[in-house]
């Protein structure tokens, strides 16, 4: 109990000391574990968000669809009930493909479905504004109508005849906007859709008014839900010009939208937890004289290695798990927006329990990773060593000093100053990387060419499942940025810190200030240069990985932009940290460093 | 004296340190001129400002007040750029703690100042050399500074020092940090230079370090209280250093 | 001096210009001062309180006849007497103290000017006690007597300075009061 209470009064006097160092873990492990968080719980929310309303709106458990309309179809639907699985049924009712326009002159192609003025027990459509249709009025399916901006009270036209919208309403029985024609006329292909509700009447008037393609739809309630696919089967081959489609086909349909939503969330959060990582781990290199003094001085006082281990790493996993925790919650608020980018379900979402077990366990890899050099270090080095622990020497490297002779100061003391923590010149180097790969990815976004949801592929409607994976992109990009900014910084100051002594002797050899600030930006990007370079294609291999077979690649004029963008900015970064250390009196630094 | 002839001259040369109750004058109105070829010696307890001055001089801390000139060409307002500049061609710098660079080697070390004034690496490294023969280190160029001793170090960068050919060599407590024997090595060296006519200001509190220099000046919190010359004023019999006269 | 010149005749009867080589030999630079005839008068000294005898050599014929001296047995205990004599040359510190004592006492001088101007005395000692030890070879005997010169001179800067902080406090507290 004592020791416990010894561990945390050490961890959390080493955090207060610390304090830079300890909001930074916790902001890349927010950010991390929140990326990764809405990334492994689309497929779940979007299913939850199907489940609730398919629950409350009472929907189908089979569609059953014709591409054509008449007697025959009627009877080859209505047959389907004569089945004794299907429970309940609801129509045969008619769908009539026209076009919307609203006030605003936003033209959509709308599939209009003919319904009872009092819904049935099936395929109850909820209303969730204004009320259900009446003659003369539409109901407006929501994601539709928020797409289109309209609402209760305006009045749209379709095929010509102006409606006023009396509701809106969600439903179960079609997939979400904009895909809710689920087959085109004739059973063809059909295009971005919305979905509007008519009286029966109204509807069958409307298609009449001006010949417009119409198809016939016809919703079951099956005995056992989960029997959809024996239904299927039983049926198969008997109805040739009827499509059935299950739920769980329009669930799964729900998913279409988020398709490459997941992988820019959970390879975002790769990348987050990496730069996390190197960033937390260079400012913790940049502390491992004075963590291995600590722990000396913990050792001569009697402390075990144990011990020792357990106070560095209870302050690490503890800020992980607030920043763990942190992130939930950012999660957990943004999740109905991001996992449903459309209002076409209702219902809300909530993290499995696997979900923060995996976010969990990411928090506690970036902690151990990024602190697993120094408190190994801090565990094995002798305690009289690590009493006296002074900088770990740098390397003799004879042959990279005589290439760095020939070279103007600024290149030859970057090289030298590069060359002194290689290790920190790789994590330069993956940190830049890191972000060309991001702006690589956010190019390729938005070099793909798509057809908005309006009419004829107008973007009058936007692409909303574009829009949103360029949204989460940007932010997943921003993110990414901030962080690799934090890290050049970071870099930077425990480069020019760690230097500072060798700087002030080469000033009083002569060098210039000028001179010193630019080789300590020059031993940044000295190791950004590749990195950039290699984030170009790794960011294009890493995309194919994922991108559909059509799809395009940005101009490379772009990518050469950006990666040139990448490095100019990585100079200027590093320029405010470098002239503040080049700033430092001469004799003040010596002084220190002889006392 | 005119001021041309001197290599290094101050007047009234002040430098404080802290604010208010707390200010100090590490150097207080000093006044002083280094004829070129003069070897210097500045003895003081700890504290009395002598490394201040040093510093002042050599162009690493800026006066309060006063005036510092180097060959002619006052210093003291100069940017720190072209300090810089100035100290690459005409200051040469030893300290107590050696402050070589400890990823370099013996000669690369030395040719780091030669690099930085623009010379090429051959000739630099040849200039390394020399300078290291001169030294007596040739067999240790290759050595990196933590395999050698603190004798070795520090006349490493008495070789550093003297690279680019400066007008004026200033060291800091150069004997400080080594043993007896090292210290002898030192004394040995700091004669050569003199001998060679090479204009050296050396700050100690070692009096054998002081009793190769030329002049002595003594100094008290902040001021010069004694100006002595050394040479040419000796007893010339040494037997009597041992009670032999007579 | 004669207790010196003594242990040299110890293992052979010498010539005087021997003995005095020797004496150089072993001094260096330090016995370059020594004046020629010394060690004829020390001789004599020696041979009038009865510790060494004086034999003529035959001489040859192209050089005059030398005298040689021998140690009596008298000379020999002195010797070995003086071989296991332990014996510290007193430095004498009492003389410059009280003359700082007296002159502050009196007002006749100011001490710690009388120390600086000593100091300056003893500094020019030790650089030319300095140059002479720099310009032996390595390992000569004369220079480790310079060493042991040099260490003495810094001994006495040391007292100087001791005396210098202590005589400037006086002179602080004087202000004073």
């Amino acid at each position: 109990m004592g020791s416990t209470v010894l561990i945390v009064r050490l961890a959390l006097a080493d955090m207060r000391r610390h304090k830079i160092q300890a909001a930074m873990l916790l902001l890349a492990v927010t950010v991390a574990t929140a990326t990764m968080t809405l990334g492994l719980s689309l497929r779940g929310v979007s299913d939850a968000l199907y489940e609730q309303t398919r629950a409350a709106t009472a929907g189908p458990d089979v569609v059953a669809l014709s591409g054509e309309t008449g007697p025959t179809v009627t009877s080859a639907l209505t047959s389907l009930t004569d089945d004794p699985e299907v429970v309940a049924h609801h129509g045969p009712y008619r769908i009539v493909y026209a076009d919307l326009t609203t006030r605003d002159s936003i033209s959509s192609p709308v599939v209009v479905q003919g319904f009872a003025e009092t819904p049935g027990t099936l395929n109850r459509p909820l209303v969730t504004s204004g009320h259900w249709v009446r003659p003369g009025g539409t109901v407006l399916e929501r994601g539709f109508a928020t797409a289109l901006g309209a609402g209760v009270g305006d009045h749209v036209t379709i095929a010509g005849r102006s409606y006023p919208v009396v509701g809106i309403a969600v439903t179960a029985a079609t997939s979400i906007y904009p895909w809710a024609a689920q087959i085109g006329p004739y059973g063809g292909p059909s295009d971005y859709t919305g979905l509007a509700w008519m009286t029966r009447s109204d509807a069958r008037a409307l298609a009449a008014s001006r010949d417009l393609p119409v198809t016939t739809a016809l919703d079951l309630k099956l005995r056992d839900p989960g029997g959809t696919e024996a239904f299927l089967a039983a049926h198969h081959g008997l109805t040739l010009r009827v499509s059935l489609h299950t739920w769980r086909f329009t669930a799964e349909q729900d998913m279409v939208i988020l398709r490459d939503t997941q992988p820019i969330l959970v390879v975002g959060s790769w990348l987050l937890g990496f730069l996390a990582i190197t960033g937390v781990a260079a400012l913790a290199a940049g502390r491992a004289i004075e963590r291995t003094r600590r722990a000396g001085l913990l050792k001569a006082v009697g402390a075990t290695p144990s011990l020792i281990a357990t106070v560095l790493l209870t302050e690490y996993l503890a800020l992980a798990l607030i920043g763990d925790a942190l992130g939930l919650v950012i999660a957990r608020l943004t999740l109905p927006a991001v996992a449903s980018p459309t209002a076409s379900r209702i219902g809300t979402a909530e993290l499995t329990g696997a979900t923060v077990a995996a976010a969990t366990v990411l928090a506690m890899a970036v902690a151990v990773l990024s602190t697993l050099r120094p408190t190994l270090r801090a565990m094995r080095t002798a305690t009289v060593t690590a009493l006296t622990a002074t900088a770990h020497q740098p390397r003799h490297r004879p042959r990279l000093t005589a290439l760095s002779a020939l070279l103007p100061t600024p290149l030859l003391l970057g090289l030298r100053l590069t060359a002194r923590r290689p290790g920190r010149a790789v994590l330069q180097a993956c940190s830049t990387a890191t972000t060309v790969i991001a702006i690589v990815a956010l190019l390729t976004l938005h070099a793909q060419p798509e057809r908005g949801y309006g009419l004829d592929g107008s973007s009058a409607l936007p692409n909303l499942r574009g829009e949103h994976d360029r949204g989460l992109m940007l932010a997943v990009t921003v993110l990414l940025i901030a962080l690799a900014v934090v890290n050049t910084l970071t870099f930077t100051w425990t480069t020019a810190m760690e230097a500072r002594a060798s700087m002030a002797v080469a000033r009083t050899l002569g060098a210039t200030p000028g001179q010193i600030s630019a080789g300590l930006s020059a031993a940044q990007l000295l190791p950004a240069l590749p990195g950039a370079v290699i984030g170009v294609p790794l960011g294009a291999g890493l995309l194919s990985l994922f991108a559909a077979p059509n799809a395009v690649e940005p101009p490379s004029s772009w990518l050469l932009a950006a990666a040139l963008a990448t490095v100019l900015t990585t100079a200027a970064l590093t320029a405010l940290p470098a002239r503040l250390a080049a700033r430092v009196p001469v004799a003040q630094t010596l002084s220190a460093e002889t006392a | 004296m005119n001021v041309s002839s001197a290599a290094v001259r101050a007047r009234g040369l002040v430098k404080t340190h802290g604010q208010g109750q707390s200010r100090v004058r590490a150097v207080d109105e000093i006044d002083l001129e280094v004829p070129q070829g003069q070897t210097l010696a500045v003895m003081g307890p700890s504290g009395c400002g002598k490394s201040t001055l040093l510093h002042l001089l050599g162009g690493l801390e800026r006066p309060t007040g006063g005036e510092v000139w180097m060959a002619g060409r006052r210093i003291d307002a100069l940017s720190e750029r072209a300090l810089a500049r100035m100290r690459r061609r005409s200051v040469g710098f030893v300290f107590q703690a050696f402050h070589l660079m400890d990823e370099l080697s013996a000669a690369e070390n030395v040719e780091l100042p030669a690099l930085l004034a623009g010379r090429s690496r051959r000739q630099a490294r040849r200039r390394a050399n020399l300078l290291l023969e001169r030294v007596g280190l040739a067999d240790r160029a290759r050595h990196l500074p933590s395999q050698l001793s603190g004798g070795q170090r520090q006349r490493i960068a008495v070789a550093r020092a003297l690279v680019n050919d400066p007008l004026v060599v200033l060291a800091d407590e150069p004997t400080g940090n080594l043993d007896t024997a090292a210290s002898l090595d030192m004394l040995r060296i700091f004669d050569d230079l003199r001998a060679a006519g090479q204009t050296l200001i050396i700050v100690t509190h070692d009096e054998r370090v002081a009793a190769t220099a030329d002049r002595l000046v003594s100094m008290r919190d902040g001021m010069f209280v004694d100006d002595t010359r050394l040479a040419g004023t000796g007893t010339g019999r040494l037997g009597g250093l041992i009670g032999l006269e007579g | 001096m004669q207790d010196a010149v003594l242990a040299m005749l110890a293992k052979e009867p010498s010539h005087g210009y021997h003995l005095r080589a020797r004496l150089r030999h072993s001094l260096g630079p330090l016995g370059e001062s020594m004046n020629p005839g010394q060690i004829y008068v020390t001789l004599a000294r020696l041979e009038k309180a009865g510790l060494v005898v004086c034999e003529r050599a035959d001489g040859l014929p192209e050089k005059p006849e030398r005298k040689v001296y021998a140690l009596t047995p008298a000379g020999q205990q002195r010797v070995a007497a003086w071989l296991t004599e332990i014996g510290w040359p007193k430095p004498d510190l009492a003389e410059f103290h009280l003359k700082l004592a007296t002159a502050a006492a009196a007002r006749l001088a100011d001490p710690v000017e009388l120390i600086a101007a000593q100091r300056r005395e003893l500094l020019r000692r030790l650089r030319e006690a300095q140059q002479a030890a720099l310009a032996e070879p390595a390992g000569s005997g004369a220079a480790l007597l310079l060493e042991g010169v040099m260490l003495r001179l810094q001994a006495d800067l040391r007292w100087l300075d001791a005396c210098e902080r202590a005589w400037s406090k006086v002179d602080h507290e004087a202000e004073g009061a």
